[in-house]
């Protein structure tokens, strides 16, 4: 197993949850990122906003440690990635809650079991987790429909579902990917509030959208990402002095 | 833990199911070939003909009858009348036989006890001229007559049944990875959430085991049903009881053997499908 050089290992305990360091990343003989500098930490709710095809699903799987890099050097939750084992990548996974475009579930279980996997993982009994995804059912607002199988919801309660699912796990990194496609922009605004709210227990959030908006809904660091190349978004006043 | 049963498609257990009871059968028809075997070859080698060469006359008989009474091996010894070597000789000829026609004959018919490696035909002409009789023991034939069959029956029974069991194990397998492409879904979610590929598929191997467990011994079961119908109809006068008596602890071992089988056929072939759709979830690119 790798293990990480005391600079890296301070990095991380200083609340550095990802530094990409001129990444490279794709798929085949197509590389979708190229030289992507990017940092998040926690506490802290990461934006990163693109037209489509620009490398935010890209970035998302990269962050989610499900696609390995080409060259240069990617730091998540404290594994690096081009040298990290299965078992190292693995610990480093559980501490993510990701939010897919299009979440996967067991569609025959209900929205509760799907959201208490996570627990369910770590071997806790369903009385010990019971409360919790209640809680978090309510949190995401999915009421009732937590007790149907998740073939039955809707595109909305699906996302809510994949929302709670992706935080009962309590993880240090919250990765979500257009989190609001398909949502009107109330729907969308209230997702992103509700995503953000979890840096308040000190966990890291990266949002990945075509929606340049959402940065007004809540403090965030602003990236954008074009053609696979990552840059940080001037802030709304350097923005205005600029124009 | 899910019930193993909730969304499993009812063929899925009906190929499992099937395929225990098609071994398990096939594993009783080799156990009973087997039987059959050995019944025969106990037969063949219980049974010798003394041919009594000297003295000559019914003296030499009466001797003989006396030494064999008291030789080892030998259960009974009867004198072969004209009748019955007519009778033999028309049942091996093909062609009817008088007992008229038949010569004299110095043939005495002996009953043996088995006694495997030991020289039968030796110890008795030895008891024999001990008793003051010179003669010779003609034992079943070794290679013609049906000698050295019941070995090739045997084996031949014995590989047959392994290599159907095989088979029926691969289609186990496959079926079973259907079982794993049914719970990819499943598999993503655990890799998505941190899973080894060792817990993803072991998550799903012990799904698949159950269900062979469940499927291979309802199939055993119910081969074991069909065989024992079966014999209570082609055995004459045999009886549950008898049937109970006769069938031994090793009869026993393909239906409990197929269960098992399934279990881990169904576990492998659910652990290798699993395994591959983890690493498909856990890398891209």
């Amino acid at each position: 197993m790798a293990r990480l050089n005391p600079i890296d290992l301070e990095l991380f305990e200083r609340g550095v949850l990802i530094r990409l360091s001129d990444v490279d990343a794709g798929y085949g003989a197509a590389t979708v990122l190229m030289g992507v500098n990017f940092e998040a930490r926690a506490g802290e709710v990461a934006l990163v906003t693109g037209p489509a095809a620009a490398g935010k699903t890209t970035l998302t799987h990269l962050l989610r440690l499900a696609l390995p890099i080409r060259s240069g050097r990617a730091l998540i939750l404290g594994a690096d990635v081009g040298r990290a084992g299965e078992r190292q990548l693995a610990q480093a996974k559980r501490k993510i809650g990701y939010i897919a475009e299009n979440p996967t579930f067991i569609e025959q279980w209900s929205a509760f079991d799907n959201i208490s996997m996570p627990l369910r993982m770590t071997g806790r009994k369903p009385r010990e987790y019971g409360e919790d995804v209640r809680e978090l059912v309510d949190f995401v607002g999915i009421g009732e429909a937590a007790d149907l199988p998740v073939a039955q919801l809707s595109g909305a309660e699906r996302r809510r579902v994949a929302i709670a699912r992706a935080l009962a796990g309590k993880p240090e990194l919250i990765l979500a990917d257009d989190p609001t496609a398909g949502m009107s922009p109330a729907d969308g605004k209230r997702v992103v509030r509700l995503l953000s709210e979890m840096r308040r227990v000190g966990a890291g959030v990266v949002i990945t959208s075509q929606d340049e908006s959402l940065a007004e809904c809540a403090p965030v660091q602003h990236w954008r990402i074009e053609r696979g190349r990552i840059s940080k978004a001037a802030a709304p006043l350097e923005a205005e002095a600029q124009e | 833990m899910k019930n193993p049963f909730a969304g499993v498609e009812r063929a899925l257990i009906l190929t499992l199911v099937f395929a225990a009871f098609a071994a398990t059968l096939a594993g009783l028809g080799a156990r009973a070939a087997d039987r059959l075997a050995v019944h025969y070859e106990q037969q063949r080698s219980a049974y010798a003909v003394v041919r009594v060469l000297a003295p000559e006359g019914p003296e030499g008989m009466a001797a003989a009858e006396a030494a064999l009474a008291h030789a080892p091996h030998v259960l009974t010894a009867a004198r072969m009348t004209a009748n019955r070597a007519a009778e033999l000789l028309s049942q091996w000829g093909g062609v009817e036989i008088s007992p008229a026609s038949v010569p004299d004959i110095r043939l005495i018919e002996i009953e043996l006890t088995p006694s495997p490696g030991a020289d039968v035909a030796g110890d008795i002409v030895a008891a024999l001229a001990q008793g003051g009789v010179t003669a010779e023991v003609i034992e079943a034939p070794r290679e013609i007559a049906g000698g050295g069959v019941s070995a090739r029956v045997r084996t031949a029974a014995l590989w047959g049944a392994l290599a159907f069991a095989a088979l029926m194990a691969a289609i186990v397998w496959l079926a079973a990875r259907g079982l794993a492409a049914r719970r990819r879904e499943l598999v993503t979610v655990m890799c998505d959430l941190g899973a080894m590929r060792s817990q993803a598929s072991g998550r799903i191997a012990d799904e698949a085991a159950v269900l062979g467990l469940y499927a291979g011994a309802a199939g055993a079961a119910l081969a074991g049903l069909a065989a024992g119908a079966v014999m209570l109809l082609v055995i004459p006068g045999a009886s549950v009881e008898t049937l109970r008596d006769m069938i031994l602890p090793i009869d026993l071992a393909p239906i409990v053997a197929a269960p098992l089988g399934a279990a881990v056929a169904a576990g492998a072939g659910a652990r290798g499908a699993a395994a591959h759709f983890h690493a498909q979830a856990a890398r891209l690119g």
